[in-house]
C-alpha cells in the first residue's frame, strides 16, 4: 500500500506551482510579513518566521546522532533523507531541560524544565507576530493519544493543535462559502450593534459614577471589537489567495495516513508562511499504535510498540524507517522553503527559524535526557553536528539554544526556562 | 520639628479648601478631628516616616483631621490600625508605644473606622469565566457546552477571582463573548443544510486501517483475529471515508472465511465508528449498523443501507473470533494451546529465554516480533521440551502473565499472528459506500431541535413569526437576564429579529441574529448591577452564584418574583436548600482550590525522590474537599477544621503517608498504583491534638505551601497568616534578596534566615511569619512528615515563640494554640468567604459585622453551617 510516496511527490508538484503566483499576489499587500515587529531593527535582515516540530515517540538516538562531531561526519540513518540541505541544518547533541521523564512531562520539548508552561513558540508569537493574520498555527499528524499540545500560552493553557488539512486550508484560504458566511455574520451583528447599545446606555444611565465607569469597559470594548470587525470586512473584501493547491477528498487523519498528512501539512506551511498568514507554526507529530507500510512493506508493529524496540535490531531498522519517511517529509519542505524566493533574492528557508526535536529522548526508556534536537534554516551558519559533553561542569542547556533562537528572531531574551545563557558561539 | 511639619502641612490643607468652595463644604461633613492625645502620639511615633515627604510605604499620618472623602483614607488608617494592633509597627528599634498609648490609638481610630467605613462597595459584577459557562449551560440546557479553549482568563485577587474591581471587560474578552454567542446561536437555528451529490467510495484493503496487530494483509485479503473490545486492538475501519452529510447510505463489504472450523459461521459486526473518535475507544461505544453472517471460503458481497452520520465511517469487528484480549479469556485460550507441547515449549522459550532462564520485558514481544522469535523456536528441531509440562514453574508464570491486564494485551497482540497466519481468520476484501441518497436528522440535528423547543418552545399551528418569537422571548429573556423583563426591553431586542426579517432574511437567521444580540447585552454579562440594598432578584443572583457557582433556577426563582426571600424564614430554607450537596460540588471545589491554593497542585511536579504520583496528588486534593464538605454537611464546630477527630482520605494514602494504622489492613506496595479503590475517600477516626487531622497536617496544603522540591519556612509562615489566621502583612520590601537553600555549608534554615533578618525593619513581621514556618518544617514539600532537614542532616528545630509570648515546641502545639484562638480562623475564614461571595474586601464597619457574627455562633456553639448561613443573612451579604 505505498500511495504515500506518489502522493507526495504529487503535491510537491502542485505546490510548486502556486509558488510563484502567491508570491506575487501577497509581496505588497499589508498582510504581508513587512518587519512590524518592535524588535525589527535589531536584525534588519534577520530571519522572521518560526517553525518548531516535536515528535512524540522521539527520535531513535544513534541513528539522529553522528558518530562524529564537527563539520565533516557521516550523515546518519534517520537523516540520510535530508542529506542534500546538509549545509541548511545543524545537529545537536547532549542537551536537553533536565526535565521530568516519561510520556507526561513530553511538553518539556517546548517548554523548557517546566512541562505545560509557557512554550517558546509562543513566547516568540506573543514578540513577533504583530500585524499578520493569525498569531500562530498549531498543526498535528498523526491523531495519537487526541488533542495532546504542544504549544501553551502565557497562562499554560494548551493550545489544540489543527489535525485536518482541511481545516487549515480553510482556514487559510477562506472559501467562497465561508467568506461569504463570515460576511454575513459580521454585517448582521454589526446592524443589531445599536439595539444592544441603546439598551446597555438605558442600563447605565441611573448609575452612580464609580458604577458608570465599571460598565464604561463594556462601551470600550464594544467600540474596539466594533473597529476590529471592520477591519476584518476590509479584509474580506481583498482578494484572498486562491492558491491552485488541490487537497484529496478526505482528511487524512487515521493515524496510518500520517506521512501524507505531514507532507500535506508541510505544503500548507509553506504556503502559510509565504503568504504572511502567519509567522509562527508549531507541528506535534503524534504517534500511537499505527501500523505503517514504507515503500510498500508493512512494517513489523505499530509505531509505538516500535519505540519500545528493546535493543531489538529489527524493530529498531523499522522504527528508523518511519522516522525516515518522516524527515523524507520535511525533505520536501526544507526543500521547498529553499526555492521560494522573496524579490530581493533571500529564499524562505533563510527567513525561516526551523527547530526540529522532541521531548522525549529515548522512547524505549521513557528517558526525557539528551534530547535529539536540529536547527535548519534562519541564515545561521550550518552543517555542523555540535556534540555537547552533558556531563561537563556547566554544560549548557537546550534553553541557552533557544535563547539563541530567539534573539535571532529579533526576540530581547536572556532567558528560557532553566537556563540563562545562549549558544551564539557556536553558529560563528 | 515634627510638629512643624504637621502644622504647615494642615494650613496649606485648610486654605485649599476655603477656595474649592462649595464641594469642600459637602465633604466638610466627613470630616472628622483627631483628638490631641492621639495628634501627640501619631507626631512622636509615626510621622518621623509617615508623612507626606516621606510617605513610607505610600502611608502619610500627618493630618490634623481625617478627610475620610480623600482617597484611600480608610484603606491608609486601617493599615495604620492594623500595623500597631499586629504589633508590626514602630519598627523593633524605635521607641514602642506605651499601652494606654496603643489603647487611646487603637480605640479612636476603631470608633472612627467603624462609622466611616460603608456597608457595600461592590462594583457591577462581569461574570467570571465560571460562572459564565454553568450560566450558558443552565440557561440554554447545554450540558455539555464548554468554553472555547484560550477564552482569556480572569485575574485573582485577594486570593480568588471573583472580585468585582478585577473582573475588568477587555476588548479580547468581548470577542470571544461574540464567538461563543455564535456557537450558541449555531446550535439553536443552525445555518441550512444541502444535501451533497451522490458519491460512491471504494476501499480496498490498502486503504483499511491496520491498528498494532488488529489486522494484517495476505494477498488480496485482510485477516481479522480478535474479539476483543478495545478497537485498535481488534478492529478496522476505512482510513479515507468519513462520512460530511448525516444520511441515508449504502453500504458493501466484501468477505470471506479463511479456514474456518467445519460449520463455523462468522459474525462480522459493522458500527458506525466517529472517525475523531480516539482509538483507545471501545467498540460498543459505537452505534450497530448490521451484523453480517460470513461462512464462504470465497469472497462474497453483502449489501445493506444504514444510516450514517457526520463524522463517521463503518468500522468491523468479528465478534465471534475465538481471540480476546481480556485477561480470563486470553489465559483461557492460551491454556488450550499449550496442550500442544512444542507450543508451549516455543512459548516459554520466547518469555524466558537462555539457560538458566531469565525473565525478560515484554514490551518487544508485542506483535509480530513476538511472534517471529516464537516459530524461530517451534520451528527449531533442538526446541528444548524439558520444561513443557503443565506443572512447571515457567508455565504457571507464562499464563500468570496471561492473567495479568497489561501483559493480557500485549501477548494477545502476538497470538492474533497465530489466527492471521494459520487460521481460523476473518476476511474483508474491500469496502463500498455510496449515498447520501436522503439526509436524515443525525443525534446532532436532534439534540439541536431538542435545544431551541426547550428555549423557545414549539410553534403552534398558525402562529405567526413574530408572535412564536414573543412567546419564546418571554420565556427566555428572564432566564437569560436573571429578572423579569419589561416589554419595552423585550421588544427592543424582538425588534432586531423584526428588522432582519424585513430585510428579506429567514425567520430562523432572524432568530440567530437575535439570540447573539441577547448573549452580548451587559444584562446578561454583569450581575448586581444597582447598588444598595440588593432586590430580591440581585440576592438570588448573589446567592446562587455563590452557592452553586451557578445562575439562579427554580426555587429561588419563584421565591425572587414572589418577594418572598425577604421573609427570613423563607430566606434561610431557600439558603439551606442551596448549600452544596457533595463534596465535589463547584462551590467546594472552587472556594477550596482558591482560598487554599489547591488549584496549583496539578502544576506542582513533585521531585522524583518523593514518589508521589499524579493519582496521590488527585487524592490528597480530594481529601481538602471532603474535608470541607464533611464540616459543612454535619454543621462541626469550626475547631474541627484545625483539630478534628477524623481524616478524610483514603486507607491506602493515610497508612502510606500519615502513618495510619488499620488493624488487620496490611500496607499496600508503595510503587503501586492507585487503584480505584486506593482513592476512594473515607472517614477515618484519630485522637485529636496530634500532627494529622486538620487543614494544616493535610498533603495538598503542605504541598500547595511548597514547591515540589524543598520547602521554605518564610512562605508556609505568611501563607498561614493569610489564610488562617488572618493578619494582615505588609507588602514585601523590594530591597530584600531571596533565600536560597545553602547546599554546600551546613547552615539550617534557621541560621540562613537569621542572618537574614536581622535588621530591626524586618523583625517586626518576621517575628510574626517564622516562628510558624518553622513549626511546618517537620512536613516536607509533599506533607511527609522528617525530623531532619533534608541534605545537612540535622535535626530539624521547630520551636518558636508566637507574637502573643506563647511558646511553642512541634506543630501540635500551634494547633492548640489556634483552637484556643479560633475566633481568629473564623474571622479570617469568614472574610474569606465573603470576598468570595460579594465579590469585594470587606471594609472595618463589615468586618465588624463578621466579628459579631462569629462570636454569636461560638457563643451558641453553633457550627460551620450556622455560620455560612448567619453570613449570607448579614447586611454585609445582602449589600451590592
Amino acid at each position: 500500500m505505498d500511495t504515500t510516496f506518489s502522493r507526495r511527490k504529487f503535491l510537491r508538484s502542485a505546490s510548486a506551482l502556486i509558488a510563484l503566483p502567491a508570491l506575487e499576489a501577497f509581496g505588497g499587500t499589508p498582510a504581508s510579513p513587512a518587519a512590524s515587529s518592535a524588535a525589527g531593527a535589531a536584525v534588519a535582515n534577520g530571519p522572521k518566521n518560526f517553525v518548531s516540530i516535536g515528535s512524540y515517540l522521539g527520535w531513535h538516538q544513534p541513528a539522529f546522532f553522528p558518530k562524529t562531531a564537527g563539520r565533516d561526519y557521516v550523515m546518519p540513518d534517520s537523516l540520510k533523507p535530508i542529506e542534500a540541505h546538509r549545509d541548511s541544518f545543524t545537529v545537536f547533541s547532549g542537551l536537553d531541560h533536565r526535565a521530568p521523564n516519561g510520556h507526561n512531562a513530553w511538553s518539556n520539548f517546548l517548554c523548557g524544565n517546566t512541562p505545560r508552561s509557557y512554550s517558546l513558540d509562543q513566547q516568540i508569537a506573543d514578540q513577533i507576530s504583530g500585524k499578520s493574520r493569525f498569531a500562530s498555527i498549531e498543526l498535528a499528524t498523526g491523531m495519537g493519544e487526541g488533542a495532546k499540545s504542544m504549544s501553551f500560552t502565557r497562562q499554560g493553557v494548551g493550545l489544540p493543535p489543527i489535525m485536518r488539512p482541511s481545516v487549515l486550508y480553510r482556514q487559510l484560504f477562506t472559501s467562497k462559502a465561508s467568506r461569504e458566511r463570515t460576511e454575513y455574520l459580521i454585517k448582521s451583528g454589526q446592524s443589531s450593534l445599536d439595539s444592544v447599545l441603546d439598551d446597555a446606555k438605558h442600563l447605565q444611565a441611573n448609575l452612580p459614577k464609580r458604577d458608570r465607569e465599571k460598565l464604561d469597559e463594556f462601551f470600550d470594548s464594544f467600540r474596539s471589537v466594533e473597529q476590529k470587525l471592520e477591519r476584518q470586512l476590509t479584509a474580506l473584501d481583498q482578494p484572498a489567495p486562491e492558491p491552485s493547491y488541490k487537497l484529496p477528498s478526505y482528511d487524512p487523519i487515521t493515524p496510518n495516513l500520517q506521512m501524507e498528512a505531514g507532507s500535506i501539512m508541510y505544503d500548507l506551511m509553506a504556503l502559510a508562511l509565504e503568504t504572511g498568514s502567519t509567522r509562527v507554526i508549531s507541528l506535534f507529530l503524534d504517534g500511537l499504535g499505527q501500523v505503517f507500510a514504507i515503500d510498500g512493506e508493512v512494517l513489523k508493529a505499530g509505531y509505538h510498540a516500535l519505540s519500545h524496540h528493546g535493543n531489538d535490531p529489527e524493530m529498531i531498522r523499522d522504527l528508523i524507517a518511519i522516522e525516515r519517511a518522516h524527515m523524507e517529509c520535511f525533505s520536501g519542505f526544507l526543500h521547498q522553503l529553499s526555492e521560494r524566493k522573496n524579490p530581493e533574492g533571500k529564499s524562505l528557508l533563510d527567513d525561516t527559524v526551523i527547530l526540529l526535536g522532541t521531548g522525549m529522548g529515548d522512547a524505549s526508556r521513557h528517558s526525557n535526557a539528551n534530547l535529539p534536537t536540529l536547527v535548519a534554516g534562519g541564515g545561521f551558519k550550518h552543517g555542523k553536528h555540535i556534540a555537547i559533553d552533558a556531563k561537563a561542569k556547566d554544560a549548557p542547556l537546550l534553553g541557552d539554544l533557544y535563547i539563541t533562537l530567539k534573539q535571532r528572531l529579533g526576540v530581547e531574551a536572556d532567558s528560557f526556562s532553566n537556563a540563562s545563557r545562549n549558544l551564539n558561539h557556536l553558529f560563528s | 520639628m515634627f510638629c512643624r511639619g504637621l502644622r504647615k502641612h494642615s494650613k496649606a490643607a485648610i486654605i485649599v479648601f476655603v477656595f474649592t468652595g462649595i464641594a469642600a463644604q459637602a465633604a466638610a461633613a466627613s470630616k472628622s478631628v483627631i483628638p490631641d492625645d492621639v495628634i501627640s502620639i501619631l507626631e512622636e511615633r509615626c510621622i518621623n516616616c509617615h508623612d507626606a515627604e516621606d510617605g513610607k510605604g505610600g502611608i502619610n499620618l500627618n493630618h490634623l483631621e481625617i478627610d475620610w472623602n480623600a482617597k484611600d483614607a480608610a484603606k491608609v488608617w486601617e493599615k495604620a490600625y492594623n500595623a500597631v494592633a499586629y504589633h508590626q509597627m514602630p519598627p523593633l528599634n524605635r521607641k514602642q508605644l506605651a499601652s494606654d498609648e496603643k489603647k487611646a490609638l487603637l480605640g479612636f481610630l476603631h470608633e472612627q473606622l467603624k462609622q466611616h467605613t460603608p456597608i457595600g462597595g461592590t462594583l457591577p459584577r462581569r461574570l467570571n469565566q465560571l460562572e459564565y459557562q454553568n450560566s450558558i449551560q443552565t440557561v440554554f440546557q447545554m450540558k455539555d457546552f464548554e468554553l472555547p479553549i484560550g477564552f482569556p482568563r480572569d485575574t485573582r485577587e485577594h486570593g480568588f477571582d471573583t472580585v468585582s474591581e478585577a473582573l475588568v471587560l477587555s476588548p479580547p474578552l468581548l470577542e470571544a463573548y461574540h464567538e461563543v454567542a455564535r456557537q450558541v446561536a449555531d446550535e439553536l437555528f443552525p445555518p441550512v443544510k444541502e444535501k451533497p451529490p451522490v458519491t460512491t467510495w471504494t476501499a480496498g484493503i490498502d486503504d483499511l486501517v491496520l491498528s498494532f496487530s488488529a489486522a494484517t494483509l495476505h494477498g488480496d485479503a485482510l485477516r481479522l483475529a480478535s474479539r476483543s473490545l478495545d478497537i485498535m486492538r481488534s478492529c478496522t475501519w476505512p482510513s479515507k471515508i468519513e462520512i460530511t452529510a448525516s444520511g441515508k447510505y449504502r453500504i458493501s463489504v466484501s468477505t470471506s472465511a479463511f479456514r474456518p472450523k467445519r460449520g463455523q459461521v462468522m459474525k462480522l459486526e459493522v458500527r458506525a465508528r466517529d472517525v475523531a473518535a480516539s482509538d483507545r475507544s471501545r467498540a460498543n461505544v459505537f452505534r450497530l449498523l448490521k451484523e453480517i453472517e460470513v461462512t464462504s471460503e470465497t469472497p462474497e458481497t453483502v449489501t445493506f443501507e444504514a444510516e450514517l452520520y457526520e463524522g463517521q465511517t463503518p468500522l468491523f469487528r468479528w465478534v465471534n473470533a475465538e481471540l480476546d484480549h481480556e485477561p480470563e479469556a486470553f489465559s483461557a485460550l492460551l491454556e488450550k494451546h499449550f496442550k500442544d507441547q512444542r507450543f508451549l515449549a516455543a512459548w516459554q522459550e520466547m518469555l524466558f529465554p537462555g539457560n538458566p532462564r531469565k525473565r525478560i520485558s515484554v514490551t518487544p514481544l508485542r506483535g509480530r516480533n513476538g511472534w517471529d522469535i516464537f516459530q524461530r523456536h517451534y520451528k527449531n528441531p533442538d526446541l528444548n521440551l524439558t520444561d513443557a509440562t503443565p506443572d512447571n514453574r515457567y508455565t504457571k508464570a507464562a499464563i500468570n502473565m496471561a492473567k495479568n491486564d497489561g501483559t493480557a494485551r500485549e501477548l494477545g497482540d502476538t497470538l492474533t499472528y497465530y489466527y492471521h497466519e494459520k487460521g481460523p481468520a476473518l476476511q474483508l476484501h474491500s469496502v463500498k459506500v455510496e449515498g447520501p441518497f436522503k439526509l436524515v436528522d443525525g443525534p446532532r440535528d436532534l439534540q439541536r431541535r431538542k435545544y431551541r423547543e426547550w428555549n423557545f418552545g414549539i410553534r403552534k399551528e398558525g402562529e405567526s413569526d413574530e408572535a412564536y418569537a414573543d412567546r419564546g422571548l418571554r420565556m427566555y429573556l428572564p432566564r437569560l437576564f436573571r429578572r423579569p423583563v419589561d416589554d419595552k426591553v423585550r421588544h427592543s431586542y424582538l425588534e432586531i429579529a423584526k428588522q432582519h426579517w424585513a430585510a428579506g432574511h429567514s425567520f430562523d437567521e432572524g432568530m440567530h441574529l437575535l439570540l447573539r444580540s441577547t448573549l452580548v447585552s451587559p444584562r446578561f454579562l454583569y450581575r448586581e448591577i444597582n447598588s444598595g440594598e440588593l432586590d430580591q432578584f440581585d440576592l438570588a443572583s448573589r446567592v446562587a452564584y455563590f452557592l452553586t457557582r451557578d445562575a439562579p433556577t427554580s426555587t429561588i426563582v419563584i421565591h425572587a418574583r414572589q418577594g418572598k426571600l425577604a421573609d427570613p424564614k423563607v430566606y434561610r430554607d431557600t439558603l439551606e436548600s442551596l448549600l452544596p450537596r457533595s463534596p465535589g460540588s463547584p462551590m467546594i471545589r472552587d472556594f477550596t482550590e482558591q482560598w487554599l491554593d489547591t488549584r496549583i497542585l496539578p502544576e506542582i511536579m513533585p521531585d522524583e525522590k518523593f514518589e508521589f504520583s499524579p493519582e496521590e496528588i488527585s487524592v490528597a486534593k480530594a481529601e481538602v474537599e471532603h474535608f470541607f464538605f464533611t464540616l459543612l454537611h454535619e454543621n462541626r464546630p469550626l475547631r474541627d477544621f484545625i483539630d478534628p477527630d477524623f481524616l478524610t482520605t483514603s486507607k491506602r494514602f493515610a497508612m502510606e503517608h500519615y502513618g495510619y494504622h488499620i488493624k488487620g489492613e496490611k500496607r499496600i506496595n508503595p510503587n503501586a498504583t492507585y487503584i480505584t479503590e486506593h482513592r476512594k475517600i473515607e472517614r477515618l477516626p484519630i485522637e485529636r491534638g496530634g500532627i494529622r487531622g486538620g487543614l494544616l497536617g493535610q498533603s495538598a496544603i503542605l504541598m500547595a505551601t511548597a514547591n515540589g522540591v524543598d520547602t521554605q519556612p518564610v512562605l508556609r509562615g505568611v501563607w498561614v497568616l493569610e489564610n488562617i489566621l488572618g493578619t494582615p502583612l505588609p507588602p514585601v520590601p523590594s530591597n530584600v534578596p531571596a533565600l536560597t537553600p545553602d547546599t554546600q555549608g551546613a547552615k539550617t534554615p534557621r541560621d540562613l534566615l537569621t542572618a537574614h533578618t536581622k535588621s530591626p525593619d524586618c523583625r517586626g513581621c518576621h517575628q510574626q511569619i517564622d516562628p510558624i514556618g518553622f513549626v511546618l518544617e517537620n512536613f516536607d514539600p509533599v506533607g511527609g512528615w522528617r525530623d531532619e532537614w533534608p541534605r545537612i542532616n540535622v535535626a530539624i528545630d521547630a520551636s518558636g515563640v508566637l507574637p502573643d509570648g506563647t511558646a511553642i515546641k512541634s506543630y501540635p502545639d500551634l494547633k492548640r494554640w489556634i483552637v484556643e484562638n479560633i475566633d481568629v480562623f473564623a474571622q479570617c475564614l469568614s472574610e474569606k468567604l465573603m470576598i468570595y461571595a460579594t465579590g469585594r474586601i470587606p471594609s472595618y464597619a463589615e468586618k465588624q459585622e463578621i466579628k459579631q457574627i462569629v462570636a454569636k455562633i461560638q457563643h451558641d456553639q453553633g457550627g460551620f453551617k450556622d455560620l455560612m448561613l448567619a453570613l449570607m443573612e448579614s447586611k454585609t451579604f445582602r449589600t451590592r
